[in-house]
């Protein structure tokens, strides 16, 4: 028998910030036994319970891709006690990881279909994960065209920059990102997500749309979405709820009869409509 | 004759017997409340009670637990597993349902996901039970609106029926029948004894006055969600989760690390929680999806009624009747759920 | 007269001036108690209705603090704006003490309350009588005369009300609520101070140091820290709750005692000079602790110490949470 509260020790490789105010910031861990990440078997969308033992868990999606091999990464907002001890961790510290967690993306159901990526703010981190395996080569050829959408309060918030800009002279994927407001020396584009999304205008066709972010603008992108002809099957979103066990045996994260930890954390439009309306 | 009889002054007997092999669990009185604790001596063992205060949840699933130790050393951390889940535990002198709610437990634990709570499930593989039928269930059980009986055997392994001065004694489960045999010193039944336990289990069965509908009720909780109903049956509750702690089907929990720095170790515990707190599901960015007292009174109902069934096909509840007395305001369940099945199916 | 009469005079009042208020408008909904569903209960309800009135009961068993609703407001005591209603509240000495306190903490404005005071006379103990007839059901409790009767499926007992009213209510010095200008009708006394013998705390106070310490380590071990205390107390009404605070943590949330212990002392000191001795703490206790060996022992101290007595004015702060010049200083400077 395994006790399934006991989690994989790993190390930390390496902490880099990612926002201008350094509030968020990427570990990249490395586990301590080989045995352990050939366990941890995951895919995009997939989160895991990270914590600093003696501290406290917290639920984080994985924002490294599987095809990045032999580290997982996750990104890391400081909120509270425990995501503040992340920040301030050193390379070689401890830290455990329960997991892989939750449904993830539907790898296999979106295969041969055009994707859109749309993203805000912080929430972009697992959606990194979910390009990253979409350009690999071994991938690519399964999945139609790939457009991004990611948007931002301002430039110094813009997370994986470097990895943007890389993404943004391929021809096999559109990125777009977007401001809220005109600042001196962006040249991309201006406006919130919402707004862009009606502007690039994707199409239902044989589509699927992957939205993250925070309400107010999962609320508005998915109005034009609807405006496009898009349908509820066809648009997917991964909630956040408070979450202590994250594997379905706590009872706290419920909407409903679903556990957004085992049952999600991916749920399409049409599924959460179903749901009550308490998340 | 397969039945046994066991007299009330051979309990210290029995109890010297088992606890040769068993951790044995029973419900003592302390300060006035029945509950189940280890028992050190057979003295302690209380059977003439109507139920225990705290659900016999406590053996299996205690209000603190410990998941696993740590050691913290400079950069490298330890960790120690649960060692002592092959203990073997007996039940004593527990309710049909009670019994019925270790399986609701077990099958909860089960499911969900690619874990299941193994802590919980070696515990419960461990543990055998020696229930007893209820000669006077109490005016605010009703378990046989939920799909029990105060006479189920069913989820025991052993069945007591209490005669008045004497036990009636049934193997159940191959382990109960097993073990029956095993007590090779207990004097056979009588036909007479076996008739009276079938008097006693039907006249238990028919001195149940609540009653619900709850065929009903799960079929006007699929759409009933924004009924004001929520708002009429929450407002007398105090917010203070008495009905979950107590109740023998509620698993919720927390989890928390307590570190005892100075000796660089600690360990990382569960304990008991409540959807009926107000800090249950507040997230850490300050947005919480039940901030009202309505939506935790109705999400408690609903788990019970409505997602326990729609995942299991099983209702959530044992009627125990437990959340009835313990409830500082009165809040009813009956009467709640009594409000439920009046609701009209258009509106309402 | 007996206690019998008494409830039903009392019960009369209350259900008369419920009713005027609500006819001539002076509040929108009652707050008050009803028949509950167990013998030895009542439910809080609110009535919105003059024809509802005579749900409203006085039986002593009125074991609920209803200004526990009053702070933070009910939302069935505001309308759909979200304003809050004229409330009438049917109020023991102990809930119109709640009442002046929440107003004088500048929880509640005392424009929108009315206390229909009355003058209580107790509440069973019940927990003692559950004792005493132990593992058999009781199906129902009656007030006849002076004694109160229990009635199970084949047996009555008897018990006399003033051996088995609750302890607190036999030591009570506030029957009804103190007059505060025109929020009270009803019986309502002019206070300003009482006299308390605190006869409850004597068995206490004659106990040593260690005696003392043994006790209320015997008293909370079987604490679950379901924090129903805290729930049922009028006047603990924070939005972010001691106990619930992460930066920093102040104690540990397992049920061993040093965790118990922490949490009932914090929460206690919280609690001195502002308790107003319903008792509702004790009753709603599910494994029945008598919390009130403790609150009452600390009202003794600030009684002694500040000459302050909680919930008889509704402009007065407690002292605990404010600071005069006049403050003796001496226990902070000598040994006590």
């Amino acid at each position: 028998m395994s006790n399934p509260y006991i989690p994989y020790l790993t190390r930390v490789k390496s902490v880099v910030a990612e926002n201008k105010v350094n509030d968020i910031k990427t570990i990249e861990l490395e586990f301590k036994n080989e045995e352990d990440y050939k366990k941890f078997d995951y895919i995009p969308g997939q989160f895991a319970e990270i914590s600093l033992i003696g501290k406290g868990e917290c639920p984080i999606g994985i924002a490294s891709s599987p095809t990045e091999e032999g580290t997982i990464k996750f990104t890391i907002k400081k909120m509270g006690t425990v995501t503040s001890g992340f920040h301030s961790s050193e390379i070689g510290d401890i830290i455990g990881v329960r997991g892989p967690c939750g449904n993830g993306w539907p790898m296999e159901d979106m295969k041969g279909k055009n994707i859109i990526v749309i993203g805000g703010g912080f929430a972009y981190s697992t959606l990194r994960s979910l390009i990253i395996y979409l350009l690999d080569d071994r991938y690519r050829k399964d999945y139609g065209d790939i457009t991004t959408i990611y948007g931002n309060r301002e430039s110094g918030e813009v997370l994986y920059r470097d990895l943007l800009e890389e993404w943004e002279k391929r021809d096999d994927i559109k990125v777009v990102l977007t401001i809220d407001r005109e600042e001196e020396g962006w040249t991309r584009e201006v406006g919130f997500v919402a707004a862009i999304v009606k502007k690039v205008a994707p199409s239902p066709e044989n589509a699927v749309a992957i939205i993250c972010g925070p309400p107010i603008m999962i609320r508005t992108a998915v109005a034009e979405l609807v405006e496009l002809g898009w349908k509820d099957e066809q648009i997917l979103n991964s909630l956040e709820m408070r979450m202590k066990c994250g594997i379905g045996k706590c009872g706290r994260c419920n909407i409903g009869n679903k556990f957004v930890c085992t049952d999600g954390p991916v749920f399409s439009l049409a599924e959460l409509k179903k749901m009550p309306n308490e998340y | 004759m397969e039945q046994k009889i066991l007299k009330k002054d051979e309990i210290e007997k029995l109890y010297n017997e088992l606890a040769s092999e068993y951790n044995v669990y029973a419900p003592v009185k302390k300060k006035g409340n029945i509950s189940f604790e280890k028992i050190e001596k057979s003295e302690d063992i209380v059977l003439d009670y109507l139920n225990s205060k705290i659900p016999p949840k406590s053996v299996l699933f205690p209000q603190m637990e410990v998941l696993f130790e740590y050691t913290l050393d400079e950069k490298d951390v330890e960790i120690t597993d649960r060692q002592d889940l092959d203990q073997k535990i007996l039940i004593l002198g527990i309710r049909p349902c009670d019994a019925y709610s270790f399986e609701l437990f077990a099958n909860f634990f089960s499911s969900h996901g690619n874990w299941k709570d193994e802590i919980y499930l070696k515990k419960k593989e461990n543990t055998t039970l020696i229930g007893m039928g209820c000669n006077t269930p109490r005016t605010t059980c009703f378990c046989t609106s939920v799909g029990g009986n105060p006479f189920n055997k069913e989820n025991m392994d052993v069945f007591l029926t209490d005669l008045g001065d004497k036990y009636l004694v049934e193997g159940i489960s191959d382990k109960g029948k097993e073990m029956v045999k095993n007590l090779s010193w207990l004097s056979d039944a009588t036909d007479a004894d076996v008739k009276k336990s079938s008097e006693l289990a039907k006249q238990a069965e028919e001195s149940i006055t609540a009653t619900i509908d709850s065929e009903t009720i799960v079929k006007n909780l699929e759409t009933n969600f924004e009924h004001p109903v929520w708002r009429e049956i929450s407002e007398s509750c105090i917010g203070c989760g008495s009905c979950s702690y107590l109740c023998p089907t509620c698993t919720c929990f927390d989890v928390i690390d307590e570190t005892d720095k100075y000796n660089n170790r600690g360990r990382r515990i569960r304990i008991w929680d409540t959807c009926q707190s107000c800090l249950y599901s507040l997230e850490t960015s300050g947005h919480n999806p039940r901030d009202t007292k309505i939506q935790r009174c109705r999400n408690r109902i609903m788990h019970k009624f409505s997602y326990y069934p729609e995942n299991y096909e099983l209702l959530g509840c044992v009627g125990c009747g437990r959340c009835i007395a313990v409830c500082p305001a009165n809040n009813d369940i009956l009467t709640i759920l009594h409000k439920v099945e009046k609701i009209e199916e258009k509106g309402g | 007269m007996t206690i019998e009469t008494e409830n039903k005079d009392i019960e009369n009042s209350i259900r008369d001036t419920a009713k005027k208020l609500l006819s001539e408008k002076q509040v929108d909904v009652i707050l008050g108690y009803s028949k509950g569903t167990l013998p030895l209960s009542s439910t809080p309800i609110i009535i919105r209705k003059e024809d509802d009135v005579d749900k409203l009961v006085w039986n002593n068993l009125t074991y609920i603090n209803i200004a526990r609703y009053l702070a933070p407001l009910m939302p069935q005591l505001c309308d759909n704006e979200g304003n809050p209603l004229k409330i009438g509240i049917v109020a023991k000495g102990c809930v119109g003490r709640a009442v002046n306190l929440l107003a004088a903490e500048k929880q509640i404005n005392l424009e929108n309350v009315k206390m229909i005071g009355i003058n209580c006379n107790g509440n069973v103990n019940r927990s003692v009588i559950d004792l005493e007839i132990g593992e058999k059901e009781i199906l129902d409790v009656l007030i006849s005369g002076d004694d109160i009767i229990a009635k199970g499926k084949d047996w009555e007992q008897i018990f006399p009300y003033d051996q088995y009213i609750n302890e607190l209510c036999k030591v009570c010095q506030v029957k009804s609520p103190s007059a505060t200008a025109d929020t009270c009708v009803g019986e309502c006394q002019e206070l300003e101070s009482i006299h308390d013998e605190f006869a409850d705390v004597a068995e206490y106070d004659a106990k040593s140091d260690d005696e003392k310490w043994e006790y209320i380590k015997d008293a909370l071990e079987p604490c679950t820290l379901c924090y129903s205390c805290r729930q049922a107390c009028p006047v603990c009404y924070c939005n972010l709750c001691f106990v619930d605070q992460n930066l920093p943590v102040w104690f540990g949330k397992t049920t061993q005692l040093p965790d118990v212990i922490v949490f009932h002392l914090i929460r206690a000191f919280h609690l001195a000079g502002r308790c107003v001795a319903c008792g509702a703490c004790s009753s709603v206790c599910p494994v029945g602790i008598d919390l009130n060996k403790i609150t009452r022992k600390l009202e003794e101290i600030v009684k002694k110490r500040f000459d302050f007595t909680s919930g008889l004015s509704a402009e007065t702060v407690p002292p605990m949470m404010d600071f005069s010049m006049h403050d003796a200083e001496e226990f902070m400077l000598e040994e006590d």
